[in-house]
């Protein structure tokens, strides 16, 4: 695996990765494409066990710089309903630069 | 992803701590509602705070929901007793541990507090009450609608909820109609064993029931407090049925508390 770098591409494309990894796991799919503007619940069709999974395959990339049980404990629900994986991913970049990683 | 096989079934578990190496102060166990319910709804509110007060937060997916398996039968209330109980002995957590459960998983914590009272330190009913023969009933009512709607009509099911209710909503019931298609689970819950008044009161540890100001099963609150030697109540104004998600700070802060104080107890 790539070490982990703290900028928006290369967050991105772990980020889609590991979307592609659950969505093949779960439902079967294989070919999803998953943007910035790509929504959690109305473009992927995830239910909130999918984001548990999604918590754990961070966990295993980012350990304890990122935690996503907490970001999204802060949200109000309709706010995690519109949840895209942009928002995501720049929640991840400023975790990973606090916590100083290059 | 964390499965434990208790035996019987493999449950989905997740657990959360103090992190940074620091030693928890005591156990908690979250255990979520029927049907469209999952861990997830205590694993994105109030789990991440327990964790940074210092708990042990476990939680799991009852049989049938979220990413347990789900066996064709077995579906009683004693049944997720057992589940829990085979859980907590696989995990290695021997000693007393909290309990919180949300609307029936607070059903299956009471049900654990009383037949086991040396293992509870304290139980949080949200949105909750223990099995009674009232409580079965009004489960059979409950789940024949269920049935009837979701399972046996459900295309327009699914077309009402969506309109009213929403995507994600619809997509949940749409995992409701499958559980309730393929198990026993309608037909077990209400054929459950339930508590009578003497032993819903010999439950002894702290008990603390949250209500929706608006939910109708807000009246509970008065009888726990006349049946339960060590009763406190709270009503959230303004909520129904949601009040983990819709308030969990107020439902988390309260739970909290609790702790702290049967932890304080403990220590002196």
């Amino acid at each position: 695996m790539t070490p982990v770098s703290a900028d928006e591409e290369s967050v991105l494309a772990d980020i889609t990765g590991m979307l592609a990894r659950l969505l093949e796991d779960e439902y079967g799919l294989d070919d999803v494409e998953i943007g910035m503007e790509t929504t959690f619940n109305r473009d992927l069709e995830l239910e909130s066990i999918d984001l548990v999974t999604l918590a754990g395959l961070l966990q295993e990339r980012y350990g304890d710089r990122v935690n996503f049980a907490e970001f999204l404990a802060g949200m109000e629900f309709d706010e995690i309903i519109e949840l895209t994986v942009g928002r995501l991913v720049e929640y991840v970049v400023t975790s990973l630069k606090a916590a100083g990683a290059s | 992803m964390a499965m434990v096989d208790t035996g019987s079934v493999r449950l989905h578990v997740q657990r959360l701590g103090p992190g940074g190496g620091r030693p928890a102060d005591a156990t908690v166990v979250l255990v979520h509602g029927l049907l469209t319910d999952s861990l997830a709804s205590h694993y994105f509110t109030v789990a991440p705070a327990f964790a940074a007060a210092g708990l042990d937060v476990v939680m799991y997916d009852l049989r049938g929901h979220g990413r347990s398996e789900r066996p064709a039968e077995g579906y009683t209330l004693d049944h997720n007793i057992d589940d829990l109980e085979a859980l907590l002995d696989r995990l290695g957590v021997s000693g007393p541990v909290h309990l919180v459960g949300n609307s029936y998983g607070g059903t299956v914590a009471f049900g654990y507090a009383a037949r086991h009272p040396e293992r509870a330190s304290s139980v949080c009913l949200i949105e909750s009450e223990p099995a009674t023969p009232a409580w079965a009933e009004k489960l059979e009512r409950i789940l024949g609608w269920v049935v009837e709607r979701l399972a046996h009509h459900e295309p327009e099911a699914l077309a009402w909820v969506t309109a009213n209710r929403g995507q994600h909503t619809a997509r949940l019931a749409k995992g409701a109609a499958r559980l309730v298609r393929e198990t026993t689970l309608s037909r077990d819950i209400p054929a459950s064993r339930v508590l009578t008044e003497e032993q819903v009161a010999a439950v002894r540890c702290p008990v603390l029931a949250l209500y929706g100001g608006d939910s109708d099963l807000a009246g509970q609150a008065a009888w726990l407090k006349g049946v339960l030697p060590d009763c406190r109540t709270v009503i959230v104004p303004g909520h129904e049925h949601s009040i983990l998600v819709e308030a969990s700070g107020t439902v988390g802060g309260q739970v909290l508390a609790l702790v702290a104080e049967t932890l304080g107890t403990a220590a002196r």
